[in-house]
């Protein structure tokens, strides 16, 4: 019953976001419609990274890697000539390509040194995106003139397409075998592995799911913004936001990194103007509390309440 | 009639050093078996490299007419074989019926896998008492009944253990012993690795004791426990 209502609870919330975020054009000028952009971005984002290291406990400091990969692809795939959305299809498609290789070499990794590996593969995107000059123009950058570039509006709802995708992924994988796997997974990979899970292949899929996601982000993002260089794209921070932003929420659930993307961005909107140097204190602070006094995340508010409220619901008959 | 699991010239060696020099072993369906041995016998190498945990260098491991050498280890429950490895590695954010029900994963019929679930909590009263909290929350003997309840969840036909009562409370040792037989009289084929030789052997049709990666002696439980030169090199003296 309740576990009904829940799910009504979460569809319903749900279309009503999807209903402010499709019309929001309609009514908002174009700072507000920046603001909301960025946020879908940080919700995708924040979603694959919850996808592997939320579902499976694989933490990747390194997923910008493939968002850096994505926007390189989109922005020089537009400048050959491209339509913008074939741009971006293609350059998630490169960065879901990639994934393929990089899981199988990467996951064998366990704790820190997959979250070490991650943090390098990060910077040798990076280094090769400055360092290939003839393909990227290094240091300088990858400017994109306006004429190529889709309309504000093309871009705002790519990103909220690419939101509302990362979203249903996890939320369907939640649902499903795949999702019951990876949460075994990061139970206990050898107990896994034991009942029966392929944890090799299961681990590089949910890698290549997260990885498409950041790749598409990313060829957005350079259309958005019409310039990018090597270190505005292959962003350690970014990554930070995007771990934040999941611890913030709730780690492995649907709506946390929603919530936890929704609060952080509102939070540094807020606080940015008036502190411009104290607005990340603020912001470390605010998640050093919530990590500690909050492990689940914001969204554990919700579910303890709900949870005391059916004692023992799942009762089955005595043996 | 041929044996369920049977093991000729196994050889196992982790990178340079070698753990295994050909240790043959037979298991009839029905059976209980033991592998006993000192530290450093290869004991727990033997069962390791028979779901899938250790590379064979050279040697067969036939199951059921099958050979299975250096199959990966998530294939073997659906083989039918059962795992309760060491130290009692259950899921310990989930819930007792959670961990259960994941044993059974590969069975996609939710209601055979709730009949199973039902019926490991026959078996284990205890851990339908205890069905709503998280496994990690539960005594070392719980969570090895848990263990064992899990590796019965598809049915299997033979149930390997690896160590059972290490690191039990003396209590929860005899339980765990009294639930092994129990699983023999259901007709249930068990193979373990055991610390404990003199408990092992008295519950076992049969035993094989293990020294520095060779056999050393294979018969009857009874007779292994007869043997003067067992009990004094494997039995502590006595």
């Amino acid at each position: 019953m309740l576990n009904n209502n829940r799910r009504r609870v979460s569809l319903g919330l749900g279309f009503g976001l999807m209903l402010i975020a499709m019309t929001a054009p309609l009514y908002m000028n174009a700072y507000y419609q920046s603001f909301l952009l960025q946020l879908f971005m940080m919700v995708a984002l924040a979603q694959a990274w919850n996808l592997i290291s939320g579902m499976t406990g694989y933490v990747s400091f390194g997923h910008t890697a493939f968002f850096g990969v994505g926007a390189y692809a989109g922005a020089l795939l537009l400048l050959a000539g491209f339509p913008w959305w074939l741009a971006v299809f293609k350059g998630a498609g490169i960065a879901l390509l990639l994934a393929v290789p990089l899981g199988f070499l990467t996951l064998r990794l366990r704790g820190p040194y997959f979250a070490i590996a991650m943090l390098g593969l990060n910077e040798v995107g990076r280094i090769i995106a400055t360092l290939w000059v003839d393909l990227t123009r290094g240091g300088d950058g990858i400017s994109l003139a306006p004429k190529l570039l889709p309309s504000l509006h093309s871009n705002y709802f790519s990103m909220l397409f690419l939101a509302l995708s990362a979203t249903l992924l996890v939320a369907f994988i939640h649902r499903r075998r795949f999702g019951l796997e990876l949460r075994a997974i990061r139970e206990d990979e050898e107990a896994a592995e034991m009942v029966g899970v392929n944890t090799t292949v299961n681990k590089v899929m949910a890698f290549m799911l997260s990885a498409l996601i950041p790749g598409a982000a990313g060829a957005v993002y350079a259309m958005y913004t019409s310039y990018i260089d090597p270190s505005s794209v292959f962003a350690p921070a970014l990554n930070i936001q995007m771990i934040v932003m999941v611890l913030f929420g709730g780690t492995g659930t649907v709506w946390g990194p929603i919530l936890g993307a929704g609060i952080v961005m509102f939070l540094r909107e807020m606080l940015w103007a008036q502190f411009p140097a104290a607005h990340l204190a603020a912001l470390g602070v605010l998640l050093l509390i919530v990590v500690l006094y909050l492990p689940g995340g914001i969204i554990s508010l919700f579910r303890a309440r709900q949870q005391r409220a059916r004692p023992d619901a799942r009762t089955g008959a005595a043996p | 009639m041929p044996s369920l699991l049977s093991i000729r010239g196994l050889e196992v060696a982790y990178g340079a050093v070698q753990v295994l020099f050909g240790v043959n072993l037979e298991v009839q369906t029905g059976e209980i078996v033991a592998i006993i041995g000192p530290n450093g016998a290869g004991k727990s190498t033997v069962i390791k490299a028979v779901v899938g945990l250790a590379a064979v260098q050279q040697g067969q491991i036939v199951f059921d007419g099958r050979e299975i050498a250096n199959l990966p280890a998530h294939i073997m429950p659906a083989l039918g074989i059962g795992y309760v490895p060491q130290g009692r590695i259950v899921f310990a954010q989930m819930t007792v019926t959670d961990n259960l029900e994941m044993g059974a994963f590969l069975q996609k019929d939710s209601v055979k896998r709730r009949q199973a679930v039902q019926q490991v909590f026959e078996q284990f009263p205890r851990l339908y008492e205890r069905r709503h909290q998280p496994a990690g929350k539960l005594s070392g003997g719980e969570q090895q009944m848990l263990a064992i309840g899990r590796a019965l969840m598809m049915n299997p036909r033979l149930v390997i253990l690896d160590e059972p009562s290490l690191g039990l409370s003396p209590k929860y040792v005899d339980v765990i012993f009294d639930q092994l037989l129990a699983l023999k009289q259901q007709g249930r084929t068990l193979l373990m690795v055991e610390q404990n030789a003199a408990r092992a052997l008295e519950l076992s049709d049969r035993g094989y004791a293990l020294e520095l990666g060779h056999n050393r002696f294979a018969d009857s439980g009874e007779k292994l426990l007869a043997n003067p030169d067992v009990r004094r090199m494997y039995l502590g003296g006595a």
